[in-house]
């Protein structure tokens, strides 16, 4: 590290890291990384590694010497005419290519977990999110029997109306999953049932794509209006078995 | 012998604290009261001038906000440095004491001004809303009123008898003073506190908002006092901040080599100050969301999902950059030092962890994407940064932040000094193995806990979290006092040299938490949505939408604007105060 | 004071970045508006949203449909006001005073009588009297914004322009519930219980069609001696399903929403009271 240029150094790390994680995520991993997210990590890294060479008095002089020689000193004139001809160049490219319109459909900006409305009217009944519980759920202790029974009554609505689409492994991998937009949600993720009560879930079936808020986008999705096909019960059968099927909890604060 | 002079202080400080603890001996249910909830439409909100109502109040509310809490937050950190003082009998510290509660001064008349505009611009805009609340809370309006006297009575007493009480009896007597000043000033806090707390988390009325005496139980509502903790946590680290700004401006336009070195050992004094506070705030912010989700499952979602959803994604951004530039100053300052130049070798991999925790912290959950990204990806879930965007990652990530931020302070604390104590090695030892086993728990903690257990175990699991990182700094702290005491200086420390750019991280430290808190106020008042009492005192103003997060953002960096030219304006004229001119020829000769 | 102006410089800077990216590097949601509410605030209304209030109190509050339906000839269908109203003002008939057609309309609801359609007017009085209640009248109680509310619904749908301004009118906050109260008995239902029978007759509208209690509705059966004639039991039949057995003389037309809509006590206590007006 002692003979390469501290700029040199900087600007290496910086190329470096960022192609570390196109390689990372766009070619090991087989995940890209969203270039959104890639741009604001760029910006805290830079500010990071500039304030590591920054942080003393040599290490800074260092750093700005060949700029400050560049454009101080008489005999890098030629240098000194090309950078600043092609710094502006560039940097309007740069612009102009972010800013020209491309053939590419606006992005849909949806919130997953839109907040849910005080009360909501499902089957002609007016309920109270805030205080809705599954009605089955204390079976679980008070009569694991019947709770299993209700478990199974759930697994079997599940693969009748959901797995077409949600996956018979509720991974959200079911055989129409490949020709939806947004893709059905997958259940075993820890960021989907895991995170929510049971009366969120209650709502999501019960109204589907069509109540959702306009944050949500409800005009882009796909879920049905379960309230018109499955009864008050069966929901809350269906939602025990996607909680036991995964081995989640719903989400609670007192325990 | 007491004094005259004395003996009339005694008396005044008498008087205030009576004055203090009045509300609690008559808080009785008032009989028969019955304030009842009106039911408006948007034409009973007065249109004034064309004034945007909101925005008015909000401005107005803001910066009231903003000089309150650091009129508040220095004399908690003046107090505590006055009895360092009188502890290590060392004069610096009585000096920069009253230099600290001499820029407050000043903010002291503008908090008041300021809070005058927003009692009126609410009064104006909203004539029901504040009827309906001075209807519940007239009590503790009155007492605010005699509290405000007593508040201004002590900390003129304070300020002005600064010199006057030194030495002996008269700095015991001072300390009280400071001390009844926080008592008064905290309890000012706490009854504003309780009025907007009301107006998120009602109590003390029924369904329909109907109050009918129960004054006690609309103060003590669910949001009080995970509101009053955050506030004062908030307050400190955010006065520290401002008071930073202060020295760095006196030490940038600074003549001599002394008053540098005293601005500089200020600025680092209040830098010190704001990140002591600074290392705890998540950690109440933490326990207010919680409370928040136990309030209100809808609010929490709200808060945490949704539209502000995003908020907590800039949110991360300012923390991140409060971090780096506390800890940029922190690397900055060795430079004081020859001896800091062992160091510098770990100042790389402090930063490498602090930017990768923070890149941890600022993934969010819901990630934009392209279309052409969507479909590489099959879907908005990401299989790999998708984890990162919920709370374990982000628990164990600020913990982490945090931890080194402190590995950062102990090198700074070492950089000029040479340990004599037998038991170096041990020492040393035992605080790495401390660091090690405390990061080992913090991770498994994290992902352990945060990945393949219940939702329970998730948000159970913060609180362990937690607890390591305290424990781990308390404790390596304790230990290297011992192991540093008695220590070698390898080279002297050379206050007042440092490079400017270091004053800009404390500046970029004073705007950040500005714009921090004003932030965070939005989305505080935010989350009550369409309320203007949640579910209990509907807003049916024009402005009773919830505005979009980049318009909340121009609305606060205004207030910032704003606010920061009348701090520029308070420490221009505390600079002025002390100018003395003596034109020749003026004034006719005796 | 370069020193001064490079700090000023570098704070708008860094709030400049701060709010560039508040702006630009995320997403601007839109957050819902607030969800509209019971009372109707019209001075933030369009007319759009002000013909969906109308056709709301039209469906509900007004009770309109009861009689003006396709179901049967009680009252006239005003889906051709457009054609018709001009007409009717010329006509030897017409006794009211309305000079256009948004008059003609609000006239029409506070004195039904200023003009009975041909064939549509109480028994007995050669269409000279209308059965129709005034619409302020008690069991209905429209307001005069209410019933503005419900000229505009009449005159978009039937093909008219709506030339009727908004009220600006505080007084006259429309108050319009979502929908007819649906009692199913499941945890839904909020309101409180009826008191007595005859608040359920005016707050269900009996008096719309039945000449009841201080109500001259002449659409259906006189019920003012019901209980000499009638027993409980078919009383209850007629409530829940009216249609079992019709009065001579009477079409089928009472809708067999009341049960739905009253608890069981309630029904009780309406039945008993109707059995007792001997």
């Amino acid at each position: 590290m002692q003979k390469i240029p501290k700029l040199l150094q900087v600007v290496l790390i910086v190329v470096g890291v960022y192609f570390g994680f196109v390689l990372l995520f766009d070619f090991i991993l087989g995940q890209v990384i969203p270039s959104s997210l890639l741009n604001m990590y760029m910006f805290f890294i830079v500010a990071g590694v500039l304030a590591v060479y920054t942080a003393t008095e040599d290490g800074t002089r260092e750093l700005v010497a060949p700029i400050k020689s560049l454009v101080e000193d008489p005999s890098k004139k030629k240098t000194r005419n090309i950078v600043f001809a092609v710094t502006p160049v560039a940097v309007a490219l740069f612009v102009y290519l972010q800013l020209v319109p491309s053939l590419e459909a606006p992005l849909e900006l949806r919130s997953i977990h839109p907040a849910p409305p005080s009360t909501v009217k499902i089957y002609g009944k007016r309920f109270d999110l805030r205080t809705l519980v599954n009605p089955y759920r204390k079976l679980e202790e008070e009569d694991p029997e019947e709770f299993r029974a209700m478990v199974e009554a759930g697994a079997s609505i599940y693969i009748q109306n959901c797995h077409f689409c949600h996956g018979d492994k509720l991974d959200g991998q079911g055989p129409y999953a490949a020709g939806l937009n947004p893709v059905p949600l997958n259940f075993q993720d820890v960021g989907t049932i895991a995170q929510l009560q049971e009366s969120f879930l209650f709502w999501r079936i019960a109204t589907g794509g069509p109540g959702l808020p306009d944050e949500a986008a409800p005009w882009i999705s796909s879920m049905p209006v379960w309230q018109e096909f499955l009864t008050e019960e069966e929901i809350w059968q269906v939602i025990l078995y996607l909680y036991d099927y995964t081995g989640r909890r719903p989400r609670s604060w007192e325990e | 012998m007491i004094s005259t002079s004395i003996k009339q202080l005694l008396i005044v400080m008498l008087v205030v604290f009576l004055l203090a603890v009045l509300p609690f001996s008559v808080a009785e249910a008032a009989e028969g009261v019955q304030v009842t909830v009106p039911e408006l439409s948007s034409s009973d909100y007065p249109v004034i001038a064309g004034v945007n109502s909101r925005v008015a109040v909000w401005l107005a509310a803001q910066l009231h906000l903003w000089f309150a809490a650091f009129v508040l937050a220095v004399p908690i950190f003046v107090f505590i440095i006055e009895s360092i003082g009188v502890w290590t009998r060392d004069q610096r510290y009585d000096e920069m004491a009253f230099e600290f509660i001499k820029v407050s001064i000043t903010a002291y008349s503008l908090t008041a001004i300021l809070g005058g505009l927003l009692a009126f611009s609410l009064f104006i805009f909203y004539p029901q809303l504040m009827t309906y609340l001075t209807g519940v809370f007239s009590e503790s309006m009155f007492y605010y009123a005699l509290l405000f006297f007593a508040e201004s009575v002590t900390l003129y007493v304070y300020y002005y008898g600064w010199h006057w009480l030194q030495g002996g009896d008269k700095k015991w007597i001072h300390l009280t003073l400071g001390l009844l000043l926080n008592a008064v000033g905290t309890l000012l806090m706490l009854l504003a506190n309780a009025w907007l707390t009301f107006m998120m988390s009602p109590n003390g009325v029924d369904t329909a908002g109907t109050f009918t005496g129960d004054t006690w139980g609309a103060i003590h509502n669910f949001l009080w006092n995970p509101i009053n903790l955050h506030r004062v946590v908030a307050n400190v680290a955010f006065g520290g901040s401002v008071v930073g700004a202060y020295a760095a401006f006196k030490f940038l336009s600074a003549s001599g080599e002394d008053e540098r070195a005293h601005y500089d050992w200020m600025g680092y004094n209040a830098n010190f100050i704001a990140i002591t506070a600074l290392l705890p705030l998540p950690f109440a912010g933490y326990y207010l969301t919680a409370e928040i989700y136990e309030y209100s499952q809808q609010m929490g979602i709200t808060l945490m999902g949704g539209v502000f959803a995003w908020l907590f994604i800039i949110q991360a951004v300012l923390i991140g950059t409060l971090f780096i530039a506390a800890n940029y100053y922190l690397w900055c300052g060795m430079g004081r030092s020859e001896g800091a130049h062992r160091y510098y070798p770990y100042i790389k991999y402090i930063a490498f962890v602090i930017v990768a925790s923070f890149l941890v912290w600022f993934t969010p959950h819901t990630l934009v994407l392209t279309n052409e990204e969507l479909k590489a990806l099959g879907g908005p879930y990401h299989k790999y940064l998708g984890p990162l965007g919920i709370m374990p990652a982000k628990n164990t990530a600020v913990n982490l932040m945090i931890l080194f931020t402190a590995v950062s302070f102990l090198i700074y604390r070492r950089s000029n000094k040479l340990p004599t104590v037998s038991w170096v090695q041990t020492g040393n030892a035992l605080q790495i193995a401390l660091f090690v086993a405390g990061i080992a728990n913090i991770l498994i903690l994290g992902i352990y806990y945060g990945y393949f257990t219940n939702t329970v175990y998730k948000v159970a699991a913060s609180i362990p979290q937690v607890l390591t990182t305290l424990v781990v700094i308390v404790i390596s702290t304790v230990i290297d006092s011992f192991l540093y005491k008695g220590a070698e200086e390898v080279a002297p420390l050379r206050w007042g040299r440092v490079p400017d750019r270091s004053q800009y991280a404390l500046f970029l430290l004073a705007v950040a938490f500005t714009w921090l808190m004003g932030l965070m106020g939005y989305i505080r008042s935010g989350i009550r949505q369409h309320w203007h009492v949640t579910d209990v005192f509907r807003d049916n103003s024009v402005d009773a939408f919830t505005p979009t997060l980049g318009y909340a953002a121009n609305v606060v960096s205004i207030g910032v604007v704003i606010f920061m030219a009348m701090v520029v304006f308070v420490f221009w004229i505390s600079q002025v105060s002390s100018k003395k001119s003596y034109p020749e020829g003026y004034w006719k000769t005796a | 004071m370069t020193q001064f102006l490079k700090i000023a410089g570098f704070s708008l800077l860094v709030i400049s970045l701060f709010a560039t990216y508040s702006n630009l590097g995320i997403p601007q949601i839109k957050p819902a508006p607030p969800p509209s509410q019971e009372s109707v605030d019209l001075s933030s209304m369009d007319m759009d949203s002000f013909i969906s209030l109308g056709e709301k109190i039209y469906n509900t509050k007004g009770t309109c449909t009861l009689c003006h339906n396709e179901l049967g000839g009680r009252a006239p269908m005003l889906d051709n006001l457009g054609e018709v109203v001009s007409a009717r003002l010329e006509d030897a008939g017409y006794k009211g005073s309305a000079a256009n057609v948004v008059d003609y309309i609000v006239e029409s609801m506070n004195e039904p009588s200023a003009y009975v359609v041909k064939g549509f007017g109480k028994v007995g009085t050669n269409d000279q009297e209308s059965p129709m209640p005034d619409v302020r009248s008690g069991s209905i109680g429209l307001s005069e914004a209410e019933t503005l509310a419900i000229v505009a619904f009449l005159q978009d749908s039937s093909g008219l322009d709506v030339s009727i301004e908004i009220p600006s009118n505080v007084e006259e906050v429309a108050e319009v519930p979502e929908e007819v109260p649906v009692s199913t008995g499941g945890q839904g239902s909020q309101r409180a219980k009826y008191a007595s029978a005859e608040e359920i007759v005016a707050i269900l509208g009996c008096g719309a069609c039945h000449k009841i209690a201080e109500f001259e509705g002449a659409i259906g059966p006189d019920l003012r001696l019901i209980g000499q004639s009638r027993d409980a039991e078919h009383l209850r039949q007629s409530i829940l399903d009216p249609n079992a057995d019709i009065t001579e003389g009477f079409v089928a037309m009472m809708p067999p929403i009341y049960g739905d809509q009253l608890f069981a006590s309630e029904l009780e206590m309406l039945v008993e009271y109707m059995a007792s007006l001997k």
